[in-house]
């Protein structure tokens, strides 16, 4: 893991779907390293598409999406998957865990596909990003047992533990009651901003608005700067 | 290197082409899963599809047990057959069908058989390379056993020493086979006849008793009673084969004028090549003289295409159900898409999701054959029981090398073609499969 923040540059970046549909557009676009940045838009907009996008889950059809020195744009998905295990951490919309797994064990699930050297960092540092959620102390429950709101911290630690550079979360508080919710986006961008990560964070909570340090819309595919930013 | 291949014991070639066998799987094996702690998914996946997981096991298991216990029962089957026929070097009698003779000689199967006279007998047995050659007489039974006259030197020779008691040594003493439910100082009537036809009470009051027992034979022999063949004759009203100046000695010498004739004449050689020799001289227009383990082998070259036929469906059965159990797979990782997604959207390498799926299959691959493998056994000791319950020939049912090496042969093959549902779980597109 290189942990260090990593500046984004994307420029001419186009995605499209299933029968050449045009999901996104993105002329031009700079994000500094270690800031928090929150996208919004409507549903449908391309939000997740984005997000994906500069995760390098899905391959743009043109343009370039540069982290640091690297553009992830036109690597091969291997590469991008390397990338990504390496430099980033993701957040998902629904807590996605897996059920059978511990707390411990889905937080450092990388644990399992990364190299011997690292495994034993991972698991101590999704430990303590657990103890730092309120969740240390849990045992071998399994992840099933855990209400909503808990999935979505584990799923927060797994992101952390590899101690990415990079944290890229899908409305990560939309499944959550309010206090959760508030508690999370609070703990985002803390655990963001005390190690110098750089965050973007497609949300519509207020709790996480108030936080960003910038604000970006989508609509209709189209990046639009928000004025309140 | 096949210089000291053939070299090696029986017992590590059989090793060397199981390993061999499993080469394939274990490479792959050790290749997919290196660098990988795939368990605890592993695991999880298994908990989470378990009654999925327990119907492929068991389809697998069940066709691994077809094809093994097929095998199995019939090698037992072919060997027990042989065993049973071990002791009965060399049969001389009239001429006519062999497997008829052999089956009435050896497997004490009832059969009318043309009789060898007196003087032909006394040919045979004045022979100088006969060491033991004895007379056989059929008809009679007690219950289920059947009663055949015989020598006491045949019945020595037959079971290898008695297990208790003593040889007979008058008209009205028996030898009981181990499985007959007569001890040693029982008497019984014989009935004439076998089976239902038998009539009882047809030779007066006349019985014997029992004075020794045959230890475990394996063998028709075990169901049988063994009488002085001059008592088979006597009680039939035949000249029981000692002229006017017979000293009551029973057993042979026998006179050719007083010689009633016999179905077979069971010879020992004085050695392997005085057998052949014998069995030359005794091929005449008069007599037929074979060897039982010759006659079997013949069968069971006969049985052999039978084999061949049931080997190739107990693979065609397998294969069929290997194909089902990996359409299955596909369809499971299917099932499985969005977790799988989840890894790769996580930054897991293609190969860890590889090694997943693949692991996944050959942990059932490997379970169904471990369970086929036990199941296969335990059912050919069932038929085995089953078939010696009827026949009296001792088929032993264990796992032979065969088996081992059909279902390391079955598990590699089937663990070589999980690589393909697992390739395809590598190439599906992530954000689809994610959003489900
Ligand atoms: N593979 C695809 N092919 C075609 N259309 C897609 C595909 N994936 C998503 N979409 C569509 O693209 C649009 C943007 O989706 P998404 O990025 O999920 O929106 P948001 O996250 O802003 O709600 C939606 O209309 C969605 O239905
Ligand atoms: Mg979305």
């Amino acid at each position: 893991m290189t942990g260090h923040a990593q500046k984004l540059e994307v420029s001419s970046l186009t995605v499209t779907g299933d029968g050449g549909r045009r999901l996104l557009c993105v002329d031009s676009l700079t994000i500094a390293a270690g800031s928090a940045v929150v996208v919004r838009g409507p549903s449908g907009a391309g939000k997740s598409t984005f997000l994906y996008a500069l995760a390098g889950m899905i391959a743009p059809e043109t343009g370039q999406i540069r982290w640091g020195e690297t553009d992830i744009a036109p690597l091969p998905e291997p590469a991008r998957a390397a990338f990504r295990r390496r430099n980033m951490g993701f957040v998902f919309q629904e807590h996605l865990v897996f059920e059978e797994l511990s707390a411990p064990e889905n937080a450092a699930i990388a644990a399992l596909y990364s190299g011997r050297a690292d495994r034993g960092r991972i698991r101590d540092r999704a430990a303590a990003e657990l103890a730092r959620l309120g969740l240390d102390g849990v045992g071998t429950r399994r992840s099933d047992t855990f209400s909503g709101g808990e999935r979505q911290r584990i799923a927060v630690a797994r992101a952390l533990a590899g101690g990415p550079g990079i944290i890229l979360a899908d409305e990560p508080t939309a499944s959550l009651d309010r206090d959760n919710a508030d508690r999370l986006a609070r703990d985002l961008v803390t655990l963001a901003r005390t190690e110098g990560r750089t965050l973007i964070a497609v949300s519509h909570d207020p709790a996480l608005h108030e936080r960003a340090d910038r604000l970006i819309d989508i609509v209709d595919g189209r990046l639009l700067e928000a004025a309140d930013g | 290197m096949d210089e000291i291949y053939h070299a090696l014991p029986n017992w590590a070639q059989d090793v060397l082409v199981t390993l061999g066998l499993l080469t394939p799987l274990l490479v792959v094996g050790l290749i997919v899963l290196r660098g990988f702690h795939v368990g605890p998914l592993l695991l999880g996946l298994l908990r989470r599809q378990v009654w999925i997981s327990a119907v492929f096991t068991a389809l697998i298991a069940v066709s691994v047990a077809l094809g093994t216990g097929l095998i199995a029962q019939e090698r037992g089957l072919r060997q027990g057959t042989a065993r049973a026929a071990d002791k009965f070097d060399l049969v001389i009698a009239a001429p006519g069908s062999e497997i008829t003779a052999m089956l009435a000689a050896v497997y004490l199967q009832p059969s009318d058989l043309p009789l060898l006279d007196g003087a032909t007998y006394a040919e045979i047995a004045a022979h100088p390379r006969v060491s033991l050659v004895a007379p056989l007489g059929f008809g009679d039974s007690w219950r289920d056993a059947p009663v055949v006259g015989t020598t006491a030197g045949f019945v020595d020779h037959l079971s290898e020493g008695l297990a208790a008691g003593r040889p007979f040594t008058a008209e009205d003493e028996a030898i009981a086979g181990a499985r007959v439910a007569l001890e040693i100082g029982d008497s019984f009537a014989p009935a004439h006849g076998v089976g239902d036809a038998a009539e009882h009470g047809a030779h007066g009051d006349f019985a014997y008793r029992v004075v020794g027992k045959m230890p475990m034979t394996g063998s028709p022999w075990d169901r049988a009673l063994m009488v002085p063949i001059e008592s088979v004759w006597s009680v039939h009203g035949l000249a029981n084969g000692h002229g006017p100046d017979w000293d009551g000695d029973i057993g042979p010498p026998f006179s050719p004028a007083h010689f009633p004739g016999t179905p077979a004449a069971l010879v020992r050689a004085e050695s392997l090549g005085a057998t052949y020799s014998l069995q030359a001289e005794f091929s005449t227009a008069q007599t037929m003289a074979f060897f039982p383990g010759s006659v079997l082998a013949r069968l069971h070259a006969l049985m052999g295409d039978i084999r061949q036929v049931m080997s190739v469906l107990a693979v065609i059965t397998q294969v069929l159900v290997t194909a089902g159990v990996l359409a299955g797979l596909m369809m499971l990782t299917r099932l499985l898409a969005r977790r799988l997604a989840l890894l790769r959207a996580l930054g897991a390498p293609r190969r860890f999701v590889f090694a997943l799926t693949w692991s996944y299959a050959a942990t059932l691959i490997l379970t169904g054959a471990a369970i086929g493998l036990l199941l296969g056994i335990a059912a050919s000791f069932a038929i085995a029981a089953a078939i010696t319950a009827r026949t009296d020939i001792v088929v032993a049912a264990t796992l032979g090398w065969p088996e081992i090496h059909l279902v390391a042969g079955f598990v590699s093959l089937t663990g070589l073609l999980a690589l393909l549902p697992a390739y395809l779980t590598m190439t599906r597109p992530v954000i689809t499969d994610l959003r489900g």
